[in-house]
């Protein structure tokens, strides 16, 4: 959880109960039910068309919900309009107004709520400078940069000192550096002002960075929400284990100790492996490539491989192998002190069992 | 330039002199100083201006145009920008057929609408009233307007005003304040147009007029019927230069208006 809970409570409270949109006959979101808490940086993860931003947009205001309540600070908002709800917003667009200089953009919040002009414009300054855009306020939007003009959208959103700040991937239209440049921008900003920050994104790498708990979203289901730590090491089920980084995904048979092969290897996995429980029949063994690794062919307790692709990737290499039956394997290994390995090579594979995971092979669980 | 390109340039300069002709030729006689109209003009004059703005009538008759096309102009401009709005932000299934109730006037022949009009006047008293001609004249300068607005504001993105109500904004102040703004020239350049399409409307004026109120286009028809003097080419050059200052002015907001559109796109 963030610090700047403790050291700061302007953040409001999140509490998604329940929450359903249906468009037409489409299931956008169903039964989802997330606690935010005052301060907390969630990012929602999940492929395109998960629902994601039908979330946000009933968090903001935008989407009318089906079923289900959002509350906000305590306060039930369910069918409160969006300018009713205090909340700072940046869009994935940039959607500074075109016709207004970036001063009286950051001032626009302040407009609405009767602030007087010399005031405005002191504050809006003050938030560009927060943004590190002081200096700017005279230029029209056109002349700015994309991540400048993503700055200014961040500006006014944080102008009036929101309690609930929420950003549908803000990040998505800038290229590579400008986004990383942003999002220590945006984590900055939130560890200083202390308010809620609900982000949604598709680029895991930036979820894991910079929440304190990722919720995954799949087909309008929410399919866990955790630390990033727990959520890399410990997914709840297949599709999260899937969806974030890469894993090896093995067909087995478990019989409540052993997870056999179809060529009759086995291992023998600690009781932490399985999440859920696991009815003995068939399984899926999972493991993230980095926990392997090469040992001598025919030694003690590896898996025998064949070396199918080595792709080297400067400090690390990528090896695909794949074992007797055909499945594939993959590890990541450091590339330095590595003996040199080539495809059609046999190794052994050395599996920690406190790295595997078993997961049902049913894959609607 | 190859001799293809010769021959088309000199078509298409040839139609638009056939198209212009007539106006250049009733231009000069509106300075001649006889009393019948003549081409070649014999001698030169500002007779005919004099005595059009020293006639009451026609002083009356073209105040009560302006006026009218001046509440046309208001008219499409406020109905026509709040109607393409719902059309283009709007649902798209009522959107059609709402579309062609509001573009539907411009194929149908103007003859028509003012028999319909002139019938359904003379039993509601509408007739020859100010409300009358606005109504008739914003039923088909309507077209105009949501034309010119349509492509001003399906250039504007939405999630503009979403971004404007995220900021407190309510829904109206989202457009006054963030919409209405972006897309304001083509809104007066679609007045303008409305102005000028209602200032010279000869058809309906003709079905509509009253006894005692008359547009400026009716006044010229009854002038020709009774004696065709060189204030006719005298009105026929005002009206010309009116459309011309008009229709460039229209085009100085158009000029503008892409300008911001190019800069929405941008941003
Ligand atoms: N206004 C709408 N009308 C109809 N269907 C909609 C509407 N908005 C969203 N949907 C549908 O709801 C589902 C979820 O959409 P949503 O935009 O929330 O997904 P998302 O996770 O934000 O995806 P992306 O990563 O592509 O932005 C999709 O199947 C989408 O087609
Ligand atoms: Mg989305």
């Amino acid at each position: 959880m963030s610090q700047a809970v403790s050291s700061n409570v302007k953040g409001a409270s999140i509490e998604i109960k329940h929450l359903g949109k249906t468009f037409g006959n489409v299931k956008a979101v169903n039964d989802v039910s997330l606690t935010i808490n005052a301060g907390e940086f969630v990012a929602l993860l999940g492929p395109s068309g998960s629902g994601k931003s039908t979330v946000l947009m009933s968090i903001a205001g935008f989407e009318r919900p089906s079923e289900g309540q959002i509350l906000i600070g305590g306060q039930d908002c369910t069918r409160l309009p969006p300018n009713k709800r205090n909340i700072g917003m940046v869009f994935q667009h940039y959607t500074l107004f075109p016709h207004l200089s970036v001063g009286d953009n950051v001032a626009f919040p302040l407009k609405m709520r009767g602030v007087a002009k010399a005031e405005r414009r002191r504050q809006a300054e003050a938030a560009l400078e927060v943004v590190r855009l002081g200096g700017y306020g005279d230029r029209t939007p056109n002349q700015l940069s994309g991540g400048q003009q993503q700055r200014v959208a961040l500006a006014r959103a944080i102008v009036y000192n929101p309690q609930v700040l929420l950003m549908d991937e803000p990040l998505s239209a800038l290229d590579k550096n400008l986004r990383e440049e942003m999002q220590i921008e945006i984590k900055r900003l939130h560890a200083e002002l202390g308010f809620t920050v609900v982000f949604v994104t598709h680029d895991q790498g930036e979820a894991l960075t910079m929440a304190d708990r990722i919720a995954i979203l799949k087909a309008g289901r929410l399919q866990q929400v955790s630390q990033a730590r727990e959520l890399y090491e410990r997914p709840s089920n297949l599709f999260a284990a899937s969806f974030i980084g890469e894993m090896n995904m093995l067909p087995v048979r478990w019989d409540g100790v052993n997870a056999v092969f179809s060529d009759q290897d086995q291992i023998r996995l600690p009781d932490t492996a399985s999440i859920q429980p696991v009815r003995p029949g068939s399984a899926i063994l999972a493991i993230r490539p980095e926990r392997l690794s090469i040992a001598a062919p025919g030694t003690e307790g590896s898996w025998k491989a064949t070396v199918r692709d080595v792709v080297y990737a400067g400090a690390g290499s990528l090896l695909i192998t794949h074992l007797a039956d055909g499945s594939e394997v993959r590890l990541r290994v450091a590339s330095a002190g590595q003996a040199p390995i080539r495809p059609g090579q046999e190794i052994g594979i050395k599996v920690p069992p406190e790295a595997a995971l078993l997961y049902p092979a049913d894959a609607s669980q | 330039m190859n001799p293809r390109a010769i021959i088309l340039n000199a078509y298409v300069y040839a139609v638009l002199i056939f198209i212009l002709l007539p106006i250049l030729v009733i231009l000069p006689m509106a300075f001649s100083e006889t009393t019948y109209l003549t081409f070649p003009p014999e001698g030169m004059t500002l007779r005919w201006f004099e005595d059009f703005f020293g006639n009451s009538r026609w002083m009356a008759a073209t105040w009560f145009s302006v006026k009218i096309a001046a509440l046309t102009a208001i008219t499409t401009a406020v109905i026509g920008t709040m109607a393409t709005y719902a059309l283009v932000r709007g649902a798209k299934a009522m959107g059609t057929l709402f579309q062609a109730f509001l573009i539907g006037p411009i194929v149908v022949p103007h003859i028509a609408l003012a028999v319909a009009l002139y019938l359904f006047f003379q039993n509601t008293g509408l007739s020859g009233t100010v409300f009358g001609y606005v109504a008739a004249h914003s039923i088909i300068a309507m077209p105009f307007t949501v034309f010119t607005v349509a492509a001003a504001l399906s250039s504007v993105d939405p999630a503009l005003e979403d971004a404007a109500m995220s900021c407190g904004a309510n829904r109206f102040n989202a457009f006054r304040l963030v919409t209405l703004p972006i897309i304001l020239p083509n809104v007066i350049s679609g007045a303008l147009f409305a102005f000028i399409i209602s200032f010279d409307e000869p058809v309906i004026a003709f079905f509509l007029a009253g006894i005692r109120d008359k547009t400026l286009p009716r006044m010229m028809f009854d002038d020709i019927e009774q004696n065709l003097t060189p204030i006719i080419p005298a009105i026929a050059v005002m009206l010309t230069l009116l459309s011309i200052v008009v229709l460039l002015a229209a085009g100085l907001l158009k000029y503008v208006a892409n300008r911001n559109a190019a800069r929405v796109e941008q941003s």
